[in-house]
């Protein structure tokens, strides 16, 4: 896709702070349990309690924040019966809840856990880009919302031009299950996707 | 697990019985024509067949349940092109059509019975095919838990197994009937019933066997994985819901394994029909349960790639 | 899925799932109208198409405590509050940045239109404590409240009047709780008479009474100063949590100064914080309450190795060595002495000795200590964690001993020990006149002022202004506070207490929702919150001055009044009104405060411009600022406020009040600082019983006790206790657990964060979650003052919250 739009993700800035997260809920009116964007914990390290009574670590510890990648390979378009998911040419991935069906398998399918589904209206929903902010010129609501300076929001070439090409990292899936519109700038922390180092920490927050 | 995994559970256990019956009546029927003439083996098949019906309109409402938008289902069949799930829909929705269209023409004796076979051929191709398409769904490249030759594999085990197990199970209920109503016909049917029984009795064993097989590879495939999503899926399996794995091998097993055994025993021995009638109940009960918590277990293990 | 047992998940879940039913009812053609409402107070899905015509945008602010006062700018539709953004001034670059506000602002939707909010005006009914209410006229109250205090100043004085600490509307200008002395109650109080005053902060109580010892004052570098530094070292400071808005929060100018400096970051914290996640290179655990030993091990090898600045120390300092010590003091009393086994307890710090307490390893303390030493200059600072410890004010001053030690003090890129500081802009605060009470007493202390106010004393108690207090505390001011059960200590036996209204007589709670201290309420008064008035507010952010004017978003809601309002009627039924109010409303405070704002300051906006641009934004014009610089450029012109005029290693006046102070058995007041082992810590022997250190962390999930019950946060941050995975391996534990955790003082229920995130025999219950004890008494809310100690430490008789011992068993 020649105009992909893409998140771009900076590791050694975020602090976990969930302001995306939020003011995607506000931007969006989504209730407590449905987050479009979702902050994961990654963390681990062993300890050893040495005979003097100290100790010695190798803890290390890293957030990632993600909505929707936006894929160049919708794996969720690709298994929606409904043909209710759509992808615009500037790449924004799109759920038409007048179409869907609700059968959640696109939310089965996707590794962000990126659709969630909406027990009020009975259909699926997920990160739009915030396509009305995308179209009337603005940042998306988490990208402003970043205190950090994490996110960014941009065209997928100019982005990799900028930042390489790195979309996959622990404990996210491999990029080439979808081909996510993501960019990450990793840290001296961050480790490599498939990691066995550490672990998703906050499970029930994401 | 909500309503809607267990309207899953419902459906595509309820549809694989009766592609299962469906395909295993056509099997008995073909071979019951011709070593007892077509029309004891009518007499035998047409009201199981005829069962299987209610069954499958019953999973297929089922299905709807486990939609958030059941009013929209009608778009289930929209991406023919790229989804699964649509083309499962889709065969659904034809075997649920050609399947009628047989058991009318087979009912009211409609056209030849050579066109008949023609048509019952084509609603098992689609049931095969519903079947496979079924079994696709789950083989997401993001669920690895789902995405091995398991899947199928243990798709059309279940298929044929309950299959088996519930035409043998309608057979007896039919004999019971036609001993009441048509007591004429009674001992050829009788002969019928067992000889069937008998086939139907080893055919499970040899499917428990598939299932005995098969499951452990999988779990053994699963826990030496090195995607953490497959072996999550198998703690799920052994750990938090070990005891209903325990129970499901161990039900399946006494229920085609056993009982399998004990029914081909009994079948082959003239006398004591009303045993040989509960025991094929029973194996098909207890299997039935097997299944469903099999299945139960299938929807429980969807780890999936990722966050 | 988790451990739950399966059919009990499969029953609940297929029979529970009322949504799902109701879903299938509305299809089947049942009721639609059902499946809505209840769900989410104030959060109507807007219409996807609605045009965003028909909404104003106004500036606003969260002005809660947090250290930051962030804009926000408010999208009002239909007079309801329908989205929040933030500062859209500016850009991503340091210097011009926009002031973002942090998760908490961005949920304030669910703060203002919250099930909790109160709606009008109350009267306890029934016993107090016991949460029962009945609705009053807002004429009720004034006139209750009016005699009520027209009763206990006549009977008791003005001593028995006390204005709670509280900084739940700290940001405003007119609408301001803290400090208590600066809100529109403290002015009528002063206008009938005065009120018992306190000093010090829940929040840095220890650093504010022992750094002048050392300094003279608690001054620091600014934070941008990192720019000029090398190596920064953190002491339980997690900016990256604890300031983390745009406006006034700090954690933006961190992460710039790192990657513009290129400075390597060492931790030394029980946790790796967020801080430790976002800008530290190093995480070095350490056991809470053990700096002072952390340091004096460093120090250690410094002398040995002759890493130490000499000439820094002889010619800026006093206490250092021997030679350096003022007169009338026994020999073996300095640092040095100390630091090298000269001194009382002949016991040399070696790195050995250290590893023992703090548990940091003697290789690291070696490493670490001549690193420090090595590399200059160095910028040293800490947060207000070490310093809320039973020997908080030894840790802190402890810390300091570093950038002194090693000659940082008074540089650029160097530091002061203290928590940094930031360019701000100076607006004019609300005249609150002079309080003819000169009386006051510790913050932490008004529970002891309660119960036996007329025996405490200054030497025993550090009642301050007079020898000993007069009466005990009659009537109590809580506006925007949430202190009187959840944030100070031991919330069991402060309810208890409070529950007897014979004690204290008269508790008036100005709120705008029903917390656990409302709840004690004799008159509970609804406030309006900063979004239904005008007000201002100023703060730094970094390198940044700014301030805000912001403007009325909403009409207040239900019956709710604000606070000068209030203030005004009770002063009317004093015969007070017309001091109170000098003929002016609250709006006109404000332009009154801009005026004389611009009398010091004229290129300040005036009233109608500055509301107009809604943010005032002045980025430093000149250099980062570094605290002590004239004094490191000529100490003879520019002596520090120390007695000395120098660095006070040694403390005269400390040493001093050792001597004459009624001190009780186990604390430590010393002219140097030392490591203490004190009660509940690392060594006390009621380790035995309660074998983990317990701390609270400041958490982003709230601001104190504030926002707690904002549903987006408490999802998106859940209130959980950390623990280390050997110590939950120890007991069982897995991630996600329900736990008690408990002492002598109470226990609390909830789940377990098991992370290798915190050092083995240290547990963290984030601070301000709100008390909720069952019927058991079990605290389901998770307030980690449900565990806290109510005893003082000993200099400052503040809260030493992160002093705890506890046990933690499955629940
Ligand atoms: N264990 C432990 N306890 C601690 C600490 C710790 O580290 N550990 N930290 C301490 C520290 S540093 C501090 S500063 C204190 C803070 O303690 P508090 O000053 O009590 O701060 P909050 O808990 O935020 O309570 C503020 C209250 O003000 C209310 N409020 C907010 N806005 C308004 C308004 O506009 N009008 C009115 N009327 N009310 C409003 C809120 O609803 C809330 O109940 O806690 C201390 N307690
Ligand atoms: N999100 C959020 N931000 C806040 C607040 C809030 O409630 N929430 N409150 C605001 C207020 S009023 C204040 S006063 C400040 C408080 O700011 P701080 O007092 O600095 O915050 P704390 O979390 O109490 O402590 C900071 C760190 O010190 C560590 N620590 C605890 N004890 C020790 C010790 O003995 N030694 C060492 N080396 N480290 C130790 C803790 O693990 C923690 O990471 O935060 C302000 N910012
Ligand atoms: S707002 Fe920024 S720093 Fe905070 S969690 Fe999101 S990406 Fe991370
Ligand atoms: S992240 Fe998931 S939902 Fe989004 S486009 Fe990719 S596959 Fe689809
Ligand atoms: S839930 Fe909706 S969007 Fe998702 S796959 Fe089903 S029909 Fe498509
Ligand atoms: S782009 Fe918009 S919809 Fe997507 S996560 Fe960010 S705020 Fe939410
Ligand atoms: S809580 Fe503090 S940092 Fe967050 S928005 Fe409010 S003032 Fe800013
Ligand atoms: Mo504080």
């Amino acid at each position: 896709m020649a105009n992909q739009l893409a998140f771009y993700f900076d590791v050694a800035r975020c602090t976990g702070c969930k302001a995306c997260q939020v003011a995607c809920q506000d931007k969006h009116d989504l209730p407590a349990d449905m987050r479009w964007r979702r902050v994961a914990e990654y963390s681990g390290g062993e300890w050893v309690r040495n005979q003097d009574g100290s100790f010695t670590q190798n803890v290390f510890a890293y957030y990632v924040s993600v909505a929707c990648n936006h894929c160049e390979k919708p794996i969720c378009q690709e298994v929606c019966p409904a043909s209710a998911i759509t992808k615009r040419d500037d790449g924004i991935v799109l759920i038409d809840e007048d179409k869907c069906i609700g059968c959640r398998y696109c939310e089965w399918a996707c590794p962000y856990a990126a659709p969630q589904f909406d027990e009020d209206s009975g259909t699926m929903s997920k990160c739009t880009l915030c396509v009305d902010y995308i179209d009337a010129g603005q940042l998306p609501a988490c990208v402003a919302a970043c205190p950090s300076r994490a996110l960014e929001v941009g065209e997928l070439s100019e982005l990799r031009a900028k930042y390489g090409d790195l979309a996959e990292v622990a404990p996210l899936p491999e990029a080439k299950l979808t081909e996510p519109a993501m960019i990450i700038k990793p840290n001296a922390k961050t480790k490599p996707v498939l990691a066995k180092a550490g672990r998703l920490a906050n499970p029930e927050e994401v | 697990m909500d309503v809607r995994e267990w309207a899953l559970i419902a459906f595509t256990i309820l549809s694989q019985m009766a592609v299962g019956s469906f395909i295993i009546l056509g099997i008995v029927y073909f071979f019951a024509a011709r070593k007892w003439g077509e029309e004891e083996a009518d007499r035998l098949s047409d009201r199981a067949l005829l069962a299987i019906g209610p069954v499958l309109v019953l999973g297929t409402l089922a299905s709807l349940f486990h939609l958030g938008n059941p009013l929209n289902a009608y778009r289930a069949i929209a991406n023919v092109g790229s989804s699964w799930l649509s083309r499962e829909i889709l065969a659904n929705v034809l075997f649920i059509g050609v399947g009628a269209v047989f058991a009318f023409m087979q009912w009211r004796k409609i056209s030849t019975s050579a066109t008949r076979n023609v048509v019952a051929l084509v609603a098992a191709a689609i049931g095969v095919v519903l079947v496979f398409s079924m079994s696709q769904i789950y083989m997401l490249r993001t669920a690895p838990a789902w995405d091995t030759i398991a899947t199928p594999i243990t798709f059309f085990t279940t298929t044929f197994l309950l299959g088996a197990l519930a035409v043998g199970a309608a057979y007896v209920a039919n004999y019971a009937y036609v001993q009441r109503k048509e007591p004429g016909c009674a001992d050829t049917q009788c002969e019928i019933m067992r000889s069937t029984l008998r086939w139907l009795a080893l055919a499970s064993v040899v499917l428990v066997g598939v299932h005995l097989v098969v499951l452990p590879l999988y779990v053994a495939y699963l826990a030496s994985s090195d995607v953490a999503a497959a072996n999550d899926a198998v703690n799920v399996l052994m750990g938090d819901y070990g005891v209903v794995f325990a129970l499901r091998l161990v039900l399946v097993f006494v229920g085609a394994g056993i009982l399998g055994a004990f029914l081909y025993r009994n079948a082959s021995s003239p006398g004591r029909e009303k045993i040989l009638g509960n025991l094929a109940y029973a194996a098909f009960a207890v299997v039935l349960v097997a299944e469903v918590m099999g299945r139960f277990l299938f929807y429980a293990m969807q780890t999936r790639i990722g966050l | 899925m988790g451990e739950q047992n399966f059919l009990v998940n499969a029953v609940t879940n297929t029979v529970l799932n009322r949504r799902s039913f109701l879903k299938w009812n509305a299809a089947l053609g049942g009721t639609a109208v059902l499946a809505k409402g209840g769900l989410s107070f104030g959060l109507e899905k807007s219409d996807k198409a609605a045009a965003q015509a028909d909404e104003k945008i106004v500036w606003s602010a969260c002005l809660v405590n947090c250290g930051s006062r962030c804009p926000l700018r408010l999208h009002v539709r239909d007079g309801e509050i329908v989205r929040v953004e933030t500062d859209d001034t500016g850009d991503a670059e340091y210097g011009t940045h926009q002031l973002r506000c942090c998760v908490r602002g961005r949920s304030i939707r669910q703060r203002v239109y919250n099930p909790d909010r109160l709606k009008y005006p109350m009267k306890r009914v029934g016993k107090r404590g016991e949460g029962k209410f009945e609705r009053i006229s807002w004429e009720e109250a004034y006139d209750t409240i009016a005699s009520e205090l027209q009763r206990i100043i006549d009977e008791y004085g003005n001593e028995a009047v006390y204005i709670n600490y509280a900084t739940g509307a700290l940001g405003g200008t007119v609408a301001k709780s803290w400090p208590p002395g600066s809100s529109p109650i403290a002015r009528l109080m002063n206008c009938v008479g005065g009120y018992l005053n306190h000093y010090g902060t829940y929040s840095s109580a220890q650093m504010s009474t022992a750094m002048p010892y050392t300094y003279g004052s608690r001054s620091s570098n600014s934070i941008e100063d990192i720019i000029n530094t090398k190596l920064v070292v953190m002491f339980g400071n997690n900016i990256c949590e604890t300031s983390m808005g745009g406006g006034g929060g700090k954690v933006f100018a961190l992460q710039a100064m790192k990657e513009q400096s290129g400075a390597k970051f060492i931790l030394f914290d029980p946790r790796y914080s967020e801080t430790a996640v976002s800008v530290v290179d190093e995480w070095i655990p350490i056991r809470p309450g053990t700096d002072a030993a952390l340091v004096a091990a460093m120090a250690y090898v410094m002398i040995t190795e002759d890493l130490h600045d000499q000439e820094f120390l002889d010619e800026y300092c006093v206490g250092f060595d021997e030679d350096h010590m003022p007169e009338d003091v026994p020999a073996g009393l300095s640092y040095k002495s100390y630091v090298m086994g000269d001194g009382e307890d002949g016991m040399p710090k070696t790195p050995e000795w250290a590893a023992k307490i703090t548990g940091v390893p003697a290789e690291t303390i070696v490493r670490v200590a001549r690193e420090i030493a090595l590399t200059k200059p160095c910028f040293i600072t800490q947060g207000l964690g070490p310093q809320r410890q039973a020997n908080g004010e030894q840790n802190c001053r402890a810390i300091a001993m570093l950038p002194i030690l090693t000659g940082n003090v008074g540089i650029h890129g160097g530091n002061t020990g203290v928590s940094e500081g930031g360019y701000g802009i100076r607006v004019m605060g609300f005249p609150t006149l002079d309080n003819p009470v000169k009386a006051s007493i510790s913050v932490f202390m008004w529970y002891e002022a309660i119960l036996r106010g007329a025996e405490m004393t200054a030497l025993a108690d550090g009642v301050r202004g007079v020898d000993q207090l007069p009466a005990p505390i009659k009537f109590m001011w809580n506006y925007a506070g949430n202190t009187i059960v959840n944030q100070h200590s031991d919330s069991n036996a402060t309810v208890k207490q409070l529950e007897d209204d014979s004690l204290c007589e008269m508790i008036v709670v100005i709120e705008n929702h029903m917390t656990p201290s409302a709840k004690l309420a004799d008159i509970l008064l609804p406030d309006i919150t900063n979004f239904e008035q005008n007000e201002i507010t100023s703060g730094s952010a970094g390198n940044t001055g700014y301030a805000i004017a912001l403007s009325q978003a909403i009409e207040p809601q239900f019956e709710c009044r604000p606070i000068y309002e209030m203030c005004a009627e009770i002063a009317k039924r004093l015969g007070v009104e017309e001091e109170f109010t000098e003929g002016r409303t609250h709006d006109e405070w404000l332009e009154w405060v801009v005026e004389e704002t611009r009398k010091n300051n004229p290129d300040f906006p005036d009233y109608e411009t500055f509301r107009e641009m809604g943010i005032y934004k002045v980025t430093n014009p000149g250099e980062p600022s570094v605290a002590y610089a004239d004094f490191r450029e000529d100490p003879e012109a520019n002596p520090l406020s120390t007695p000395s005029g120098k660095i006070e290693i040694f403390s005269k006046d400390l040493y001093d009040i050792a001597n004459t102070w009624e001190i009780p058995e186990g604390d430590v007041i010393t002219g140097i600082p030392v490591y203490a082992a004190t009660w509940e810590g690392y060594e006390d022997p009621l380790r035995e019983k309660y074998p983990l250190q317990m701390i609270g962390h400041h958490y982003k999930a709230r601001t104190h006790s504030s926002y707690h019950n904002v549903e987006w946060l408490r999802k998106a941050a859940p209130q959980e206790v950390w623990m280390n995975p050997l110590d939950a391996e120890e007991r069982g534990l897995e991630l996600g657990d329900m736990v008690h955790v408990y002492n002598d003082r109470g226990r609390l229920k909830l789940p377990v964060k098991v992370t290798p995130r915190i050092a083995p025999g240290v547990i963290s219950v984030p601070q301000g979650a709100w008390y909720e004890p069952n019927k058991d008494g079990v605290d389901e809310g998770g307030c980690v003052n449900t565990l806290t100690a109510l005893r003082p430490s000993p200099l400052a008789k503040a809260n030493p919250q992160h002093t705890n011992l506890v046990q933690v068993e499955k629940a």
